[in-house]
Formats: C-alpha cells, structure tokens, sequence
C-alpha cells in the first residue's frame, strides 16, 4: 500500500519536475524575446530623444562658438551697430547683470527656502499644507507671472525705479518654491532617530533642528538650491519689464539698472537687424547653456560625494 | 526549550535570600502611569520603583508598550501629535510631567540610547560625545575634552579610538558606534540613563561588551533597560518589570520583582509562561 504510494508519489513528483522545467525553458524564452524586443523600443526612444537635443547643441556650438571663444566677448560693452560699425560688442554688461542678479536672489530666496522648507517638513500645522500646495503650484506657474506680480507690485504700487535688486525679487519668487521643496524632501528624509537623540540630549527642539538634521539635509538642501539657480540664470521673462537695462556700460549694485544674458537675447533677436546682434545672440546662449550645464554636473557630484560620505 | 530558559541561568537560588533592591535608594517612581496614542491606550496601569544605581529591566512580547512606557519616562513622546501620558512619574522628588521642570533639563538628567547605534553623522568623534554639553550651552575647551576623555572611558571606549577623535563616527563598528551614543549620553552627567535594547542591532560580541559596560556604569548612573533577551535581562538587571498586552491590546504590568525572583519564581501563572518561552 505504502509503497505504490510512494512510487505514485515519486512518479507525480517527476511529472511535476518535468512540468517545471518545459515551463521554466518556455518562460526564459520568452523573457529573451521581451527583453530583445523591449530594449529596441528603448534605443529607438532614446534614438527620438536624443536627435532633437543634439541637433540643437550642434546648432548652438555652431552658431555661438566663434562669439564666445574671443576674449573681447567678455571684456567689451554691447552697443548698437550702426552704419559704420557693424559690432554688436560684447557681452560684459550682461554677465555681470545677469551674475548680480542671481546672487541678490541666493541672497534672498534660500534663507526664506530653507526656513520654509524646514517648516513643512517639521510643523504639524495645517498652516503647512496650505503652504505645501502652494509652492508645488508655484514651481509649476509660468515664470512671466512673476515678472507682472513684481513690475505691479513694487514698480507701479510702491513707485521703485527698475533696479537689480527688483529682477532679483522676481527670480527670488521663482526659485523659492524650489529650495523650499527640495529642502523639505532634504529634512524628511535625515533619520528621525537624530533627531530624537538631540532631544535626547536635551536639546531645545530649535537647537536639534539647526545643529543636527540642517547639517544632515545640507547636501540635498545645497543640490537644491543649485538647480533653483540653474533654472533661474536662463530666465527672461520674470525680470524683462523690472530690471531697466542700461545701453552704455554696467550696473550691478543692488539699486542699478542693469543687463542681463537672457534679457539681450531677447531683444537682439526681436529688434536686432544686423547679423552681429544674431550672432552674439547665439553667443550668449551658448554660454548659459554651459553655465546651466555645469551647474548641473556640480549639483550632480555633489549629491553623489555626500551620499557616500553619509553611508 | 528549558534548557535555554533563564530559569537555567539563576538555578539554585530559591534558597537564597533574594534581596529587594526597591528597599535602598530610589531613582525614578511611576504611579498609575498610561499612555495613550489619538485616544487608543497603548500601555496602562503601570506602578513600579525605579531602584538607584541598579539595573532595571522591562521585558515582555512585541507590541506590550517598552518603548512607549520607556520613552515616556524622558517625556519623549511630547513632539507626538495626539501621544498623552497620563499618571504620576517621579525623578527624585522632582515631577517629570507637572513639576514646571524644563523638558531640555529633565532629558540632560534622564539620559537614553537608541536600538540602532546613531552617532550624528556629520560630526566627528569628540563633536559627538560632547554634542549634549555644548547644546547645554557648554563651551570652555578644558571642560569639554575633560568630559570627552571621561565618558569615553566610561563607556570603554577611548583605548580604541583617542588617536582619531576628529574621524566621523561611521568610521566605527557597529558595537563601537553604540559606545559612543553611551558615552554621548554618559557626558551630560545623566543620573538615569534609558536604553531601548541597546544590543539588539549588534553582535554577541559587541552585546557582551555592552553587558559588561552596564555593570560598570551602575556605580554613577540608574539603567533602565528594555529588552527582548531574557538571558539578558537576567543577567544584567537588579529588578525585572514584565508586560504583557491586556484584553483591550493595552500593555498592562503583570509582575515587577528582583530579578532573581521573577526568573526563579515568578508569583503570576503567566510570567512563568513567558519566562519559559510558551508565549510572546
Ligand atoms: N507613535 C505612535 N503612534 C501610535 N501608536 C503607537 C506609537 N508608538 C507606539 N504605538 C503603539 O503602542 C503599542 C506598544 O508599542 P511599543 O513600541 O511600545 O511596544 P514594544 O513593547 O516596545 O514592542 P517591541 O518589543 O516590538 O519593541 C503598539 O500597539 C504600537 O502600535
Ligand atoms: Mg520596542
């Protein structure tokens, strides 16, 4: 009796096995024709995304190298070709608008980012949703938007002149909800255990934040703010009507009228009848999108070296 | 099963004198203390003495309220939204909860260590042993490295690493990393010091040393320990606390007794249970 059983049972148990192993041949098959398949629709999207992309580098190296590798690009002023001299200058007056720009609004944006952003990662308020939902509409509104509220608000309601320091309020707007997102995300993900050892310790609430968890965010806070300044070199519509901007030399100090990259580009290419001011249009983009470029690696290697140092 | 049972450990001693450590000095004392998370009880009814410069153990299965009771005790749960302790917890003469006794005091007085080793990541060594003092506002030099070196020693720790102070303290292993949290916690001069099994992330080595540590400290700091060994909690503690989760899946206390007595003969049905592994 037993025995049959068992030669029953070994009898099924090798059927089964026998099963087993024509679906696991079938099942492999079948994966290396997916994976074949799959990895062709992957190369193909890759394929589509990457000619456009490169196509436009190609085109901008093409069309902006010869401004951007001569020195006077950096060193002369912009001015407007006339009748006996064809030259669009250079671009000094921009870069440095456009570097007094960026700096009044790290000045600004990240302390007010990262105080927000520590506040919706750690206040239990209903304040901080409101405030969360905010921002996430904010990083996504049209950047045109900040420029009008700013050119409203301070230049029309409160009579300011056009200055640096108003463009760099509307790019403040604009990389707020940046930093402030960035650093949240930042803050949640520092293991809560720190911050119960500060308490602890007997640590005021405000000391563990500030000495423990800010440390701990710092590289994902620092990543964040990099991209908030990537996005905001390269935008014109936000300080078009608040900056001013000056035909003959430069401004950067806070209260100055001043130039800047995106700015001139603009202008250039819609007024611009010589082919000096195209030319330096292309120049000028160039250099942002190698600016923009490289602030994106630094934010990049960054990220990568804490991650490491962290582990 | 038996053979590994605590009961083994302490074998012979029910003719023994089992002296009561709650008759010396007391540390901590907890009347009808209960705590509760957005109205659901988590541990309740629980009254105990906390003996002076002993070891006390709180064992019991998962979910019976350790942690809560023991973080109650440093008023840890105070950032818990909707977390409430209710009854009396003394320290000395001084009320944890209704004393007027600031939070960031009472923690300097009532130290902890975490189940997972967690030094501060972004400080060096000697940052993080006197991390506490300098967030007292602590900041003469000669005060700092004295403590450093001290509750270094103390925690059996400074052999191994006085020559890489400046070094971060992943650059430790695991147990050592828990010596340093021990000694960070040992810096402020805590007089009890918590510790939410201390060694169940380590290995024995790294546990045994740790052990040893608590016998060493008893002489400057009350423990309260939590934790899931009973070999351990035989072995290292003074007085055991047992819970157990109620009816209503609240942790209740069911039985607090010198340690000897409660592994050797324990007075409730169902801390012989569990002492001899039939549950939890
Ligand atoms: N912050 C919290 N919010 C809500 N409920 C909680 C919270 N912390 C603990 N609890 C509940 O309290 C009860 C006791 O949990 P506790 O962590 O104290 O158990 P424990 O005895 O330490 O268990 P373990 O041995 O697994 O660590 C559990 O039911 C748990 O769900
Ligand atoms: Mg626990």
């Amino acid at each position: 009796m037993t025995e049959t059983m068992e030669k029953d049972s070994a009898q099924i148990r090798a059927e089964v096995r026998e099963h087993l192993r024509e679906r696991a041949d079938k099942t492999v098959r079948r994966r290396m024709a997916t994976s074949t398949v799959m990895s062709g629709v992957c190369w193909a999207a890759i394929v589509v995304a990457a000619v456009p992309l490169v196509a436009l580098l190609f085109e901008l190296f093409h069309l902006g190298w010869s401004s951007i590798s001569s020195w006077s690009f950096y060193s002369t002023y912009s001015q407007q070709p006339s009748g006996n001299n064809l030259s669009a200058g250079g671009a000094m007056g921009q870069i440095i608008g456009s570097v007094a720009l960026v700096v009044y609004a790290v000045i600004i944006s990240v302390p007010i980012g990262v105080t927000m952003g520590v506040f919706l990662a750690e206040s239990q308020a209903r304040a901080a949703n409101w405030l969360r939902i905010v921002a996430q509409t904010m990083v996504s509104a049209p950047s045109v938007l900040m420029g009008l509220f700013i050119f409203k608000l301070i230049l029309l309601q409160f009579g300011w002149q056009p200055s640096a320091l108003a463009g760099s309020l509307a790019l403040s707007i604009l990389m707020l909800p940046v930093i402030a997102i960035a650093t949240e995300i930042a803050v949640r993900s520092v293991n809560p255990s720190l911050r119960e050892a500060g308490l602890a310790l007997g640590a005021r609430p405000s000391t563990t934040s500030l000495r423990i968890v800010l440390p701990a965010a710092l590289s994902g806070i620092v990543t964040g703010s990099i991209l908030a300044v990537s996005r905001a070199v390269g935008e014109t519509a936000p300080i078009l009507f608040v900056i001013g901007g000056i035909s003959s030399g430069f401004g950067w100090k806070p209260f100055d009228q001043v130039n800047a990259l995106p700015v001139l580009i603009y202008l250039n290419v819609k007024q611009g009848s010589y082919p000096s001011q195209i030319s330096q249009a292309w120049g000028m983009a160039l250099l942002l999108v190698i600016v923009v470029f490289v602030l994106s690696l630094f934010a990049r290697i960054w990220a990568n070296r804490n991650q490491k140092e962290q582990r | 099963m038996t053979e590994s049972s605590p009961i083994s450990l302490i074998q012979g001693v029910e003719d023994q004198q089992i002296e009561d450590p709650r008759n010396g000095p007391i540390a901590m004392s907890l009347s009808d203390v209960a705590v509760s998370f957005n109205g659901r009880t988590a541990v309740r009814d629980i009254n105990f003495l906390v003996p002076k410069n002993k070891v006390t153990a709180l064992i019991g299965p998962s979910g019976s309220g350790k942690t809560t009771l023991l973080r109650s005790l440093n008023r840890l749960h105070d950032l818990t939204k909707g977390a409430k302790v209710t009854g009396k917890i003394l320290l000395g003469d001084t009320d944890v909860y209704n004393g007027g006794i600031p939070t960031t005091v009472l923690r300097s007085r009532i130290g902890m260590v975490f189940q997972r080793p967690n030094p501060f990541p972004t400080m060096s060594l000697y940052d993080n042993v006197v991390s506490g003092l300098r967030f007292n506002g602590v900041k003469k030099k000669s005060i700092l490295d004295a403590a450093c070196e001290e509750s270094l020693k103390a925690a059996a720790l400074w052999d191994e690493i006085k020559d890489r102070l400046k070094a971060h303290g992943s650059t430790l292993s695991g147990g050592q990393q828990q010596r340093l949290c021990i000694a960070r916690a040992l810096a402020v001069e805590p007089e009890v010091l918590l510790m939410d099994e201390p060694t169940s992330a380590l290995d024995p080595i790294s546990t045994h040393a740790i052990e040893e540590l608590m016998g060493e400290l008893k002489d400057r700091v009350t423990i309260v320990i939590v934790t899931h060994n009973m070999q351990q909690a035989a072995r290292v503690s003074d007085l055991t606390a047992f819970l157990l989760m109620g009816e209503d899946r609240a942790g209740e206390q069911i039985e607090v007794a010198p340690t000897l007595k409660l592994f050797s003969e324990p007075d409730d049905q169902r801390t012989l249970d569990y002492i001899q592994g039939r549950f939890g």
